[in-house]
């Protein structure tokens, strides 16, 4: 009772973009990290484990492969939730999944909770990865278990068997309250995660990762969506430093660029 | 035989997203809340409504219309709630789902379609099976006229909510459209303090410019509304001239000016990443260098 599960990826670092001689993504050069909204998921977590009194289960689906490669960039985003407060990891790694869609991962995170036997009082999710930003996969488990799902949350209360969330939507923050077990998708906004002490990355490996293949685990469906190419956007800059002898002439210089970009009036 | 299930709200979204659906066949519409239903019967022959515009109510009535018509296709403009909506449905019956898509084709029993990848940094091409659903990005396709005289045909929401709304705030608003202005004056953490942004602001109305910030000026320090925010999670611009003052240049900011036709950044930190993605650098203080912009663009004329 009261467990919490996050879903954690490992995610491609767009601050790290390789590009082919082609102008193609150069993948297999691409590290990955947790993706950044997770960290906030996790973050939610431990805040919420206080009042649920459970334990707390991070599942990850490998999406990038070849795993043999991303094993240790897999394994470092796991240790830092655990570092961060999950108790224990479950992660499937697995060549034949790999590169995932969300088919795939959605109906592998319903998988496993039923081959471990864990029914959460919350699922917890970034509202997008880093990479692919879609923000599909916590909705997608939420009509899979049908549980309520609450997307985009900057603030979660929870009173008893109540949640009350706040919705960060374009145009209006939406109240709105629903009953446990749900799954919630919540933003960069809902708090501010800050990085592992030393002692807590220490401590992270002596807690329990479990690790399974495609073969561990049933109803797991195939992709339905395929990576035809990936191109580097090229937008190059002219990277011109300008420079003077005094803030004075800087500026001159750079009322004359204003002029010539026609947003100046003469 | 209805092929196309189109989720819309604005007149001006089902011009364009009717250009779409027909790529794949003969489509109806459903249409939520405060809705243009009678004008969207200009584009399509039946327009289911409802009264709702909650994310599960509309997934409750997308889900009826699917196991009626078996569509191939299930196509909206991206938004947060249609976000919501759609990944339930795609939850529920494993389909392929991809949001934020642009150059939209259909060969045989695919679809291909580009959106951006990597928070901005690149473009994927991706091609999915049908039935698939798509969320497309408004005003990248050309419209449709609407000729037809459809029906409406309104809809009720019989399944239990497991939601219940108590409440909807009003974003407050600064008043500015960043997405169509053609000069950006925009501000980051290298102000000190919110009362200095009124040098920020003296410039920009000098210059008739709008003013843009950073993530943590409106998300974290709540300096500015969120209608300023520029980069992947706020507003993606294409003026004719971005120039930002304290800025150090965050990957998520990069994002949002990709289209930004000259980017210009003053910084008092000389590695900072921004210069490398900037076509003009200038190394200064914002505190000694926008009096002085400011006095010279005076003196002009």
């Amino acid at each position: 009772m009261g467990d919490i599960v996050v879903l954690i990826k490992p995610a491609l670092n767009p601050e790290m973009i390789r590009s082919l001689p082609d102008g193609g993504v150069d993948f297999d050069n691409i590290p990955l990290k947790l993706s950044d909204i997770d960290r906030n998921a996790i973050e939610e977590a431990n805040r919420l484990k206080e009042t649920l009194k459970g334990k707390i289960y991070s599942i990850t689906i490998s999406t990038w492969g070849p795993i043999s490669k991303r094993d240790k960039d897999i394994k470092m985003a796991i240790q830092e939730g655990l570092a961060k407060g999950v108790d224990e990891a479950i992660l499937l790694e697995d060549d034949s999944i790999t590169p995932g869609d969300q088919v795939t991962t959605a109906s592998a995170i319903v998988s496993i909770l039923n081959k471990f036997n864990i029914k959460p009082d919350l699922i917890l999710a970034g509202e997008a990865t880093i990479d692919g930003f879609s923000g599909q996969v916590a909705g997608r488990v939420a009509a899979k278990l049908n549980l309520p799902y609450i997307s985009f949350a900057r603030k979660i209360d929870i009173n008893g068997n109540k949640v009350v969330i706040e919705r960060d939507l374009e145009d209006y923050v939406e109240v709105v309250e629903t009953s446990l077990p749900a799954v919630i998708s919540v933003t960069r906004e809902i708090n501010s995660p800050k990085p592992p002490t030393l002692i807590q990355i220490r401590m992270a490996s002596k807690k329990p990762q479990q690790i399974v293949k495609l073969s561990d685990l049933t109803g797991v469906s195939t992709q339905k969506k395929k990576l035809v190419e990936a191109k580097v956007l090229a937008v190059k800059r002219k990277q011109t430093m300008i420079e003077g002898k005094s803030l004075e002439e800087v500026a001159d210089k750079l009322i004359e660029i204003l002029e010539q970009e026609g947003v100046l009036k003469h | 035989m209805v092929e196309v299930i189109v989720v819309v709200q604005k007149e001006s979204d089902g011009s364009e997203l009717l250009t779409l659906a027909k790529k794949v066949g003969e489509p109806v519409a459903l249409t939520y809340g405060t809705n243009e239903a009678e004008r969207l019967t200009k584009y399509f022959n039946k327009v289911y409504k409802i009264k709702e515009d909650d994310p599960e109510s509309i997934f409750t009535a997308l889900k009826n219309l699917y196991d009626k018509f078996n569509p191939k296709l299930i196509i909206g403009m991206s938004s947060k709630n249609l976000k919501d909506a759609f990944s339930r449905l795609a939850g529920i019956y494993d389909l392929p789902f991809a949001t934020d898509i642009f150059d939209f084709n259909v060969s045989g029993s695919k679809v291909t379609y580009k959106r951006s990848f990597l928070s901005g940094r690149a473009v994927e091409s991706e091609e999915a099976q049908m039935p698939v659903l798509l969320l497309a990005l408004p005003r990248r396709t050309q419209k449709s006229e609407g000729n037809v005289n459809g029906s409406i045909e309104e809809l009720s929401i019989e399944k239990k909510s497991q939601i219940a709304i108590k409440e909807r705030k009003e974003k407050v608003k600064g008043g500015v459209n960043l997405e169509t202005a053609e000069f950006i004056v925009s501000v980051g953490r290298g102000f000190k303090n919110k009362e200095d942004l009124k040098l920020a602001f003296e410039l920009a109305d000098l210059v008739g410019a709008q003013i843009g910030c950073s993530r943590p000026i409106a998300a974290d320090l709540k300096w500015l509304t969120e209608d300023h925010w520029v980069g992947l999670s706020g507003k993606k611009v294409a003026p004719k001239v971005y120039l930002m003052f304290g800025i150090s240049g965050a990957p998520q900011h990069l994002a949002g000016i990709t289209d930004a036709k000259t980017v210009i950044a003053i910084n008092n930190d000389k590695t900072a990443p921004i210069f490398k993605n900037a076509d003009y650098g200038i190394v200064a203080d914002l505190y000694q260098f926008i009096p002085i912009l400011i006095k010279k663009l005076k003196e002009r004329h």
